[in-house]
């Protein structure tokens, strides 16, 4: 058969598996949504997803196909027309299989839920946004995409909504998110104005820089890169599943997808190109610098997840969207893996998130620490495990490249951190006295737990092997170096690691610690959050009000209307007041006699 | 603050409602001999309990132990920087032989300074303390996941549902538990008939330019139930089926 249909009907059917448990119960009447339902479609889902997969491994077919068009108006449609290449052929099997093993965490993390079916659903429903957003071929269908992940990821960030924080938190995440829908609004705007188009293919190379702005504001506020960052580490405030497939390894990368999307138009435009490198490697550096002095274990793999996004976007500057895409993949293993284990962690310690009081917990929750670290050793970028493929080949590429120096420190000194505060949090977590409570029963014998976490173990291993192995690059990597820019990664690694292990010394010495500057920047966020959101927002409403008030109100509707005007008469009568005497008797005197001398001559 | 004010209304209640009336679901015990148990606690206690009395012309009583006066202590405050300066200290200080070391050190500035008698000194002491504390906090201090700004506070608000809403049930819903709701009428009757005579009580009770604490009386006669009991018996469960 041929290959291109077979991936089309294949694709459409994950699909449409997919869409089943929302749409089924709403057309039969006895027909119940359950959770082991959804986790087992997504299963399905996942099964048949891995033959367009391997069909492209083996044949290199790719499509793009226009199945349908919902008409509203005759000029305003919704084409449903799909792109099956191998961005989005690669991502469905692996969104899919860290969906499924997310789903069936849930079913057991969440068991206790008076709502679970909802939970599920929303779950399911963020999915099916995210996998159209992937397969989007023109904008607007990925602006669908795009949309819709924004407001499952609201819904689920304030699942728990009785929490102030958490409303906050949803808010937050909603806001920033806005602000980046701003870019992409403005680049389909001015894509529909100037080529009339919104199709991936028709899209012109050589844009000016405006539109290619807007796809970088976008990628900020959805990616959170540094200046829309902080609903990032605020979205912990949902379940630890909604952090595992959402906050981890799905929606934070729509960002960067869309500029891989788009990336054949922002190569041309060296001054994108650079503007993404250094909003990335700011945003790794800042990132990894938070990361080192927070004590809530989902707030490490927070900003692990920003610090790792910000690597992305230095990819992206550096014309590279195979290799980011690379970078997606092997980065949602693990990083999924880190989300359950903690979500493993805390449910057995009875919602205990603190690293400080967790310990020994090798000898206490062997499976689960054995998976979390190894997502820790593939995330610092440990020799063939998965992140060592992306990592490894992106700061190749970084020393190699005639780019910004500043850059390039920025990204090995967040590389460094990154393994600071990976060994920091595993060595707190995992080995040293056990400080939990010591009366809390430990049971991770589940299998819900035990068979996503290997699941998602194996993959982190493999992944990157797998996908090197089977995926033809487009650009070729460079291949003479010296050696000590050859060995960068694992240096800055290796270095970054003593750190860990001497700051873990002296937290051990009996000395009294103190607050010094470096650690107050760091604890504090770089103090980006009061600064930000006091000033902007007072500003923003302060000058909103005066409009409202002074210039619509005042000016506009008084001063332009009846005020203004009886001012200007109010001015004219008092100059010309002044300019007659007022004797009326003589003015009626003059009058009548002009009249009678009038009548006399007619 | 908050646990210290519930404590106190606590103890009254617990003193006066027997603990299976306490939870809504538990075994509702027969309206009817509630009064009777309420007398019988009433009485045992005498007027061993003196909230603060109002317009009755006695003189002012020592209020009851546990209830809150408007003002702290210099014994409440000092007690107050010392557990506060010990869980920043163990926010800092991650291993516990560390922890008990430096607390063993700070255990013995406090009691240097244990029996100094003279208050304006002692004051000056207590400034210089919470001003240190204030310079050597920990910016990220450890809270428990079930306190005011822990990450499980609160967490479950959104499934507490107040109680009126089983008012609101389908019939059909209500047929499947028809002795609950048999027996919630008859708590309901117990309620109405109770009502005014609990806002008799606080009215008489209250002094007249407000009430200075927020503990509520027990009740005081014989049949009577102490005022605004309903809203602790058909108070949520903690955590949600």
């Amino acid at each position: 058969m041929e290959p291109a249909l077979l991936i089309n009907t294949l694709m459409i059917l994950t699909l449409l598996v997919i869409l089943t448990p929302i749409l089924l119960p709403l057309l039969s009447k006895t027909m119940k949504t359950t959770p082991t339902l959804i986790t087992h479609t997504t299963k399905t889902a996942f099964i048949i997803s891995l033959a367009p997969m391997s069909l492209f491994m083996w044949t290199n077919t790719e499509s793009i196909t226009s199945y349908w068009e919902l008409k509203f108006i005759m000029t305003f449609k919704i084409p449903l027309s799909f792109k099956f290449d191998q961005y989005s052929m690669m991502f469905f099997p692996i969104a899919l299989l860290v969906t499924w093993s997310i789903l069936q965490f849930a079913t057991w993390y969440m068991h206790l839920e008076p709502h679970i079916t909802k939970f599920f659903s929303y779950l399911s429903m963020f999915l099916i946004a995210m996998l159209t957003l992937t397969a989007a071929n023109n904008m607007f269908l990925l602006f669908i995409g795009w949309e819709g992940v924004g407001i499952m990821s609201f819904m689920l960030i304030g699942w728990w909504y009785g929490r102030a924080d958490a409303n906050t938190a949803a808010l937050q995440a909603v806001l920033y998110n806005r602000i980046g829908d701003i870019g992409l609004i403005l680049t389909m705007a001015w894509l529909a104005l100037t080529s009339n188009t919104w199709e991936m293919q028709t899209c012109p190379t050589h844009m000016q820089t405006l539109p290619l702005l807007g796809l970088i504001l976008a990628a900020t506020g959805k990616s959170a890169q540094f200046g829309l960052h902080p609903w990032l580490p605020a979205a912990m405030e949902g379940p630890t599943p909604v952090s595992a497939l959402l906050h981890s390894s799905t929606m934070v990368v729509a960002g960067i997808f869309l500029l891989i999307r788009t990336h054949y138009m922002l190569e041309t435009n060296q001054l994108a190109l650079t503007l993404c490198l250094c909003l990335g490697a700011l945003s790794t550096l800042f990132a990894a610098t938070c990361a080192l002095t927070q004590n809530d274990i989902k707030k490490i793999i927070a900003f692990s997840t920003s610090s790792q996004l910000g690597l992305m976007m230095v990819t992206i500057g550096l014309n590279l969207p195979q290799l980011a895409f690379l970078h997606i993949s092997t980065h949602a293993f693990f990083k999924a893996m880190l989300f359950l284990c903690s979500g493993s962690i805390i449910h057995n310690l009875n919602g205990e998130q603190d690293i400080r009081k967790m310990g020994n917990l090798q000898k206490m929750l062997p499976t689960t620490t054995s998976c979390f670290t190894i997502g820790n050793l593939a995330l610092m970028g440990t020799p063939f495990l998965a992140g060592f493929y992306s990592k490894d080949v992106i700061i190749e590429n970084l020393n190699t490249s005639y780019l910004n120096t500043w850059a390039l420190l920025l990204t090995l000194l967040a590389t460094a951190f990154t393994a600071t505060y990976s060994m920091r949090m595993t060595l707190m977590v995992q080995t040293g006295q056990t400080r939990t409570n010591p009366a809390i029963m430990m049971d991770e014998n589940n299998p819900s737990i035990t068979q996503p976490l290997t699941r998602l173990t194996l993959g982190s291993i493999m992944a990157g092997l797998l996908i090197t192995s089977y995926i033809t690059p487009t650009s070729i990597s460079p291949m003479t170096m010296p050696t000590l820019t050859k060995t960068a990664a694992m240096t800055t690694t290796m270095m970054g690691l003593i750190l860990a292990l001497e700051l873990s010394t002296l937290t051990h010495n009996f000395y009294h610690p103190k607050q010094t500057p470096y650690m107050n920047f760091s604890s504090s966020l770089g103090y980006f959050n009061p600064l930000t959101h006091r000033l902007n927002i007072t500003k923003l409403l302060n000058n909103s009000q005066k409009i409202a008030t002074h210039l619509v109100d005042l000016s506009w509707y008084k001063k332009m209307g009846p005020e203004g005007l009886t001012d200007f008469q109010l001015k004219l009568t008092k100059t010309s007041t002044i300019l007659h005497t007022g004797l009326i008797k003589t003015y009626l005197t003059s009058f009548a006699l002009s009249t009678l001398i009038i009548l006399s001559t007619q | 603050m908050r646990g210290c004010g519930d404590a106190g209304t606590r103890a009254h209640i617990h003193a006066s409602i027997p603990p299976a009336a306490l939870s809504p679901r538990a075994a509702l015990p027969s309206p009817m001999n509630l009064a009777r148990l309420m007398a019988a606690a009433a009485g045992a206690r005498g007027r061993a309990c003196a909230w603060p009395p109002g317009r009755s012309r006695e003189p002012p009583r020592a209020a009851e132990a546990g209830a809150m006066a408007a003002y702290l202590t210099h014994q409440q405050k000092v007690l107050r920087l010392y557990k506060k300066s010990l869980r920043h200290l163990e926010s800092w200080c991650i291993y516990r032989d560390k922890y008990r070391y430096f607390a063993c050190l700070l255990r013995e500035r406090f009691d240097k300074n244990k029996d100094v008698k003279d208050m304006v000194k002692a004051t000056e002491l207590l400034r210089a303390g919470e001003e240190e504390f204030w310079a050597t906090q920990h910016p990220q201090p450890y809270i428990f996941p079930d306190s005011p700004g822990g990450t499980s506070y609160e967490r479950y608000e959104c499934y507490k549902v107040p109680e009126w809403c089983l008012d609101f049930w389908h019939p059909s819903e209500k047929a499947m538990y028809p002795d609950y709701f048999a027996k919630r009428e008859q708590w309901k009757k117990l309620q109405r008939e109770s009502w005014d005579k609990e806002i008799k009580q606080l009215e008489e009770e209250t002094p007249a330019d407000g009430p200075k604490t927020e503990a509520l009386p027990p009740a005081r006669k014989e049949g009577h139930l102490p005022p605004l009991w309903w809203h602790y018996v058909t108070r949520p469960r903690e955590m949600p089926m």
